[in-house]
């Protein structure tokens, strides 16, 4: 997996506390589920070099395609998981926003738990240096330059 | 004495068949609950040991709002989409954004009928104290089981929920009892708030459970 970079993050003792509470930490706004039920919210993987495939905006949960290479030369399939259609096309997330074909930099987010190549998606950095934030309240688009 | 009939009827429509009571909640509002208000506190919450065995086994695949099944009650009473409140004579409608969720909150003092079968979102009655709107929701639903976090519910003949809905200028504010004998010693209360959002908007929400996000 090519610059595959899976880190863990520093454990706040108060994140540590919600997580045992099943609370998730750092959600879209209008989540209603537990985030790290699912995912393991205290590790990140950033993946480099993506092309995007699909990008699906429904509810519950929008969902974006894309392939990258691995380490091994290996041209793989993911999936990360996103806010709800509503919530997405509110924060001028809809579906301008990623194109198939389109180059994404890096790809951020939290791995699933079940193993599968799915993930929470937090940031998508563009080629012409635009950023998705895609959790948290300052989920948006920010232009390059601005 | 025919006047004074006619006089006496239009008083009685006037003053007992308009649900709206003390308080002007009309309007679309917007969430803005305070993060983890939706959920009851762990230290608030004493599990029954039926409870405690619910909550142990608990699992992803039992979260109903990932199936696209509407939250319901208790389960949406702290909801992160918009809502719109409505007045009519005998009720006040709660619409809610997500699920395209309808609550009929009967205001004329009638009770629920034999026939009514328990369901994800209840049987709601309301009555005003003061400037407070009081709501009780019984015939509650087993299949809106879970809190999301993994907090059961029982739904059973024994459950039922008390809200206290109440207006401080542009601020909707709520607390909701949850009584659940079976599987808690002592009811919990969770709590949420809205903003007035005169402009607001209430979008379709379609749901697809293929998107749920379990993989």
């Amino acid at each position: 997996m090519k610059k595959v970079m899976r880190k863990a993050m520093r454990k706040h003792r108060i994140v540590v506390l919600f997580a045992a509470l099943g609370i998730f930490i750092g959600l879209p706004v209008a989540a209603h589920h537990s985030g790290v039920t699912y995912f393991d919210v205290e590790a990140e993987i950033v993946q480099h070099d993506a092309t995007v495939v699909e990008y699906v905006i429904v509810n519950p949960h929008g969902r974006l395609v894309y392939t990258f290479t691995d380490e091994a030369g290996n041209e793989q399939e993911w999936s990360g998981e996103l806010a709800s259609a509503n919530n997405l096309r509110r924060r001028g997330l809809g579906g301008e926003v990623f194109k198939p074909g389109d180059k994404l930099v890096t790809v951020t987010g939290s791995p699933s738990r079940s193993g599968a190549n799915f993930m929470r998606l937090t940031r998508v950095d563009f080629e012409n240096g635009d950023v998705a934030q895609l959790t948290g309240a300052n989920a948006g688009i920010t232009r390059a330059g601005e | 004495m025919h006047s004074r009939r006619i006089m006496l009827a239009l008083a009685w429509i006037l003053l007992s068949g308009t649900a709206a009571g003390q308080a002007d909640f009309e309007g679309i509002w917007t969430p803005d609950h305070p993060r983890g208000m939706g959920q009851p506190a762990a230290d608030t919450v004493q599990l029954t040991p039926a409870g405690q065995a619910e909550y142990e086994v608990f699992t992803p695949d039992r979260d109903p709002t990932l199936r696209c099944l509407m939250p319901g009650i208790p389960l949406g009473l702290v909801d992160p989409y918009p809502i719109e409140i409505v007045y009519q004579d005998h009720q006040i409608l709660l619409l809610y954004e997500h699920f395209h969720q309808v609550r009929r909150i009967f205001m004329d003092g009638r009770t629920a009928p034999d026939h009514w079968l328990p369901s994800l979102g209840g049987y709601s009655t309301g009555e005003w104290d003061g400037d407070t709107l009081i709501i009780t929701t019984t015939l509650l639903s087993p299949d809106n089981n879970m809190w999301t976090s993994g907090f059961p519910f029982s739904g059973d003949e024994n459950t039922y929920v008390v809200e206290r809905w109440s207006r401080d200028e542009d601020r909707l504010s709520f607390t909701g009892e949850v009584h659940d004998p079976t599987y808690y010693e002592e009811p919990y209360v969770v709590n949420g708030r809205w903003d007035y959002a005169p402009d607001g908007e209430i979008w379709e929400y379609e749901c697809i459970p293929e998107f749920g996000g379990i993989e």
